[in-house]
């Protein structure tokens, strides 16, 4: 790859990139994000390359590998361009007629995405309500772009915001636009993102300054930071340079986790791809201005996402939070000032400077500007990476987009900010997702996990499931938040085990309140608010498992019971999938589980076709 | 284990950014767990105090102090797989191979461990061996899962495999093409190249197919040994215009004829490839 020299050679490289591409030749789409490789993208694209070859089609018809368009339930599927062909859940088989039918510019009607509500077959990606309900300012990008190379993101208009921004040569105005869009922190705690900037750019130049992207998305079942940095790593590193461009920043650093192998290898490769074109290191693209960028990987540790953590762990050290003031933008790493923002805050960086501030502001409400990606997982009928203007409902998340609950089953609460976060009731769905509402509500926003929790899931349970997580993840340097987090934990393992007391769960309120009142770091703060707010809205299950010794969603199992109803047909399926022998009966009798036997594991239930498997 | 792989990874961190723990991130890369002799060593290179490297290591979860077993099956636990049931998988996982989470099975085969979450939580539970994802996991899969990784999970069978075909390669240089119809390799003619790796010089043959590993040499290159790859026809030397991402050795290229450009990474053992059909646009 040539060195670009000016701003000037820039422009040159895009235009000519951009004239050299056409648009209209069908192009094969195949997203490869982690979550698309868990479904089989890989061999999708052995199978379309060999077809390809095969029938000598690499010059009519184009293959692109993306990251992830969001749509996980569906993967791994398949887009066809310039229509907008939607292919879901897509096999060898159908991919190599795919491959055909695109030659010939044909549609494949029969592996369309079908719609379950009306049974009709809906050919455009941007029809079917999943995708057609969401503003994918962020998301969309990824499905554009091959993130292996620069030049194709250079293609959908990469690095021109870079350019205007060293054209206007004006540090101040970057960070008034940032401002006026009202952009904040995408990380959790909604830090107004031109603020934090500002405070950096006045701070003294005199050993450098940091700027950081967190990328330790260690909220589990929140994934949006992943698929951005696989999907759209240059957009990260282009929102970054401009960030460093506004504040005067010396030094970047974007900190992984470990648990991310893909995102890790998108981001070396960009990296590189950035330096050798002159987009990153010494005088960039001949303005005299220089910045570089170092990919810091963590090691396994939810606390390192708490800034003052991340800043010690990118030092090398073990990841203990520290007070504040002084704040990171401060004294942050190595005692230098540094301001830490999120891969997603990263990421709308362009698109303010892009769209401009005003119509950036626009999107969404007041004090709550722009797009936020949300995880829409667990018991939704469709799940996936969303991307919604902020102030937008529940409801028409969790229904509209994510298509309602399974089956019969019924939607209870979803759960938002992860172990920092809380649960809210389906009754209050009508709540706009912004900042201030859903902390109002007794959750946080956090990163955007929106975990949606059915009938058949308990909220002791549930509780229990985070207490345990942060009793794990606490560092342990302040004590109410170590042993406040386990004896928390203990307490909630009694009353799922049915050996709690009214008195117990007193002390559970008032433990909950002083870890909240008396620990350091945001993960201690918060680490009361899967109890707390589980108890607001679901106090009557955990009276059910306390006096009644029940669970009333079948999850605990200390007070359940498995047994068969007369609907068995004796098929014998749940006798051989118990591993305990405690199921008995003839071929085509009812069957019967021995309770001394049965470790209540639910392998019966889950292999049951015929709903035979009573949980009580 | 030799003292100088120890040093050459410490020496290879200990001026950058987040040196100690990316130093040890290495060593568990390499040998799977920190053994006390490398710790031992980091403190005496670095200069930092034995309790603190020790402090390092136990705080952060990738770290290991103990070996673990050959495959390493991590089950997902996060929020999102959790109420999917994950906790019956791994119960699954426990009794079938008889061990707990964290531990590694008495033969050294296999290390089950469980993990806060690997982001792919739409699909859920989701179980990663050796780098390979499978999602949507229930109890009945466990066992094939378990038998999978007690094979080798990369392992193809370039016979039965759709997703396994032979493609052509020549050489960038003088366009010849580097088939040899003389020598076969799975069944199909293979690709030719000769290599260089410290004084030798020899053939080697790859097979054609792509997805299958399979190679005959000349001289048995050492597993990890970085080695230049030429044309046999114009002896130009086949270098590529990036380096590996999985172990950072150059990667070299060859093109398709038709249009593309196949690269391989140039390190013995290592199977990074990439099989781009539009690169020869750029």
């Amino acid at each position: 790859m040539k060195r670009l020299r000016s701003i000037e050679d820039f422009e040159s490289l895009q235009s000519r990139i951009m004239t050299d591409h056409d648009a209209a030749v069908p192009t094969i789409v195949i997203p490869a994000g982690t979550c698309c490789q868990a479904s089989g993208a890989n061999d999708l694209i052995r199978v379309a390359k060999r077809e390809l070859l095969d029938k000598k089609l690499t010059d009519t018809v184009r293959l692109r590998i993306t990251g992830c368009q969001g749509f996980c339930q569906m993967e791994p599927s398949v887009l066809v361009e310039p229509r907008g062909t939607f292919y879901p859940k897509v096999g060898m088989k159908t991919m190599a007629r795919i491959v055909e039918y695109v030659a010939r510019d044909e549609v494949l009607a029969d592996e369309l995405f079908m719609s379950p509500d009306t049974g009709e077959q809906i050919e455009r990606q941007e029809d079917i309500p999943f995708f057609r309900n969401q503003v994918r300012t962020i998301l969309s990008r990824n499905e554009k772009i091959d993130p292996l190379f620069i030049y194709d993101y250079i293609n959908n208009q990469g690095y021109s915001t870079l350019a205007k921004v060293f054209k206007m040569a004006d540090p101040d105005w970057v960070i008034n636009e940032v401002k006026v869009a009202g952009l904040r922190g995408r990380g959790g705690a909604g830090f107004p993102t031109g603020l934090k900037w500002e405070f950096l750019a006045n701070q003294a130049n005199g050993h450098g300054k940091f700027l950081v992207c967190n990328a330790d998305e260690g909220d589990p079942g929140a994934y949006m930071d992943r698929s951005v940095l696989e999907g759209n790593p240059h957009g990260v590193i282009e929102g970054m340079i401009i960030g460093a461009y506004a504040t005067g920043a010396t030094g970047g650093v974007i900190y992984v986790r470990n648990e991310y192998p893909l995102a890790i290898k998108h981001l070396i490769i960009a990296l590189r791809q950035a330096r050798e074109v002159g987009l990153l290191g010494e005088n960039i693209l001949g303005t005299g201005f220089s910045f570089d960028i170092n990919l810091v990987k963590g090691a396994g540790a939810f606390v390192c996402g708490e800034e003052t953590a991340l800043i010690r762990s990118i030092e090398g050290k073990t990841g203990e939070p520290r007070q504040r003031p002084p704040f990171p933008v401060q004294k942050g790493i190595e005692g230098k000032p540094t301001a830490i923002n999120n891969v997603e805050t990263w990421a709308n960086i362009p698109i303010i400077i892009e769209k401009g501030a005003h119509e950036f502001a626009k999107i969404g409400t007041e004090n709550n500007s722009g797009t936020k990606i949300f995880s829409l997982v667990g018991k939704a009928k469709y799940t996936g990476l969303v991307e919604v203007p902020m102030g937008t409902t529940i409801k028409r998340i969790v229904y509209e987009i994510g298509g309602g609950p399974v089956g019969d089953a019924r939607i209870k609460a979803v759960q938002t900010g992860g172990p920092s976060g809380g649960c809210i009731p389906a009754d209050l769905f009508d709540i706009p997702v912004d900042y201030d509402s859903l902390s109002k509500a007794g959750s946080i926003m956090g990163s955007g996990g929106m975990i949606v929790m059915d009938d058949n899931t308990c909220m002791v349970d549930i509780a229990k499931y985070f207490m345990n997580f942060l009793k794990d993840e606490s560092c342990g340097k302040c004590f109410t938040c170590r042993k406040g987090t386990q004896r928390m934990y203990e307490i909630l393992d009694d009353i799922s085990q049915g050996h709690g007391t009214l008195e117990q769960l007193q002390l559970l309120e008032e433990l909950a309140q002083v870890v909240k009142d008396t620990t350091m770091c945001g993960l201690g703060q918060t680490a009361s608010n899967p109890v707390l707010s589980t108890l607001r809205y679901f106090r009557e299950e955990y009276l059910a498992h306390i006096q009644d010794q029940r669970c009333p969603s079948g999850v605990c199992r200390a007070l359940i019971t498995y047994s068969i109803n007369e609907k068995c047909k004796g098929c014998q399926l749940c006798l051989d999938a118990c591993q305990q022998d405690a199921i008995s009966g003839k071929k085509k009798e009812l069957h019967f589980i021995d309770q001394s036997k049965c470790i209540k594991c639910g392998a019966c239930k889950s292999v049951c076709k015929l709903d035979a498997i009573d949980v009580v | 284990m030799k003292e100088e792989n120890f040093l050459s990874i410490i020496g290879k961190h200990q001026a950058h950014l987040g040196g100690l723990i990316s130093i040890l991130e290495d060593i568990q890369t390499e040998y799977s767990y920190l053994p006390e002799q490398a710790l031992r060593l980091v403190a005496q290179e670095t200069g930092f105090s034995l309790v603190d490297i020790y402090g390092v290591a136990t705080f952060y979860k990738l770290f290991s102090l103990k070996p673990r077993g050959k495959h390493l099956i991590s089950v997902c636990s996060g929020t999102a797989c959790h109420v999917r049931a994950s906790s019956g998988v791994v119960e699954e996982f426990e009794q079938r191979l008889q061990i707990n989470a964290g531990e590694t099975t008495p033969d050294g085969e296999i290390t089950l461990v469980t993990v806060n979450c690997l982001g792919a939580c739409a699909l859920g539970p989701i179980v990663v061996v050796d780098g390979y994802y499978f999602s949507n996991v229930n109890r009945q899969m466990v066992g094939e899962i378990i038998d999978n990784a007690r094979a080798g999970i990369d392992r193809v069978d370039v016979d039965t495999d759709e997703r396994i075909f032979p493609i052509e390669v020549s050489c960038p240089h003088c366009n010849r093409s580097l088939i040899d119809k003389n020598f076969y390799i799975d069944g199909y003619p293979s690709i030719r190249v000769t290599v260089s790796f410290g004084r030798r010089h020899g053939w080697v043959r790859l097979s054609c197919l792509y997805g299958s590993y399979s190679v005959e040499q000349e001289y048995e290159v050492p597993i990890d040994t970085i080695v230049d790859f030429f044309c046999p026809h114009c002896h130009a030397e086949l270098s590529g215009v990036s380096d590996c991402t999985s172990c950072g050795a150059p990667m070299i290229s060859a093109f398709i004829p038709g249009g593309g450009v196949l690269h391989i990474c140039s390190r013995r053992g290592c199977k990074a490839h990439m099989l781009d059909l539009h690169g020869a646009s750029l």
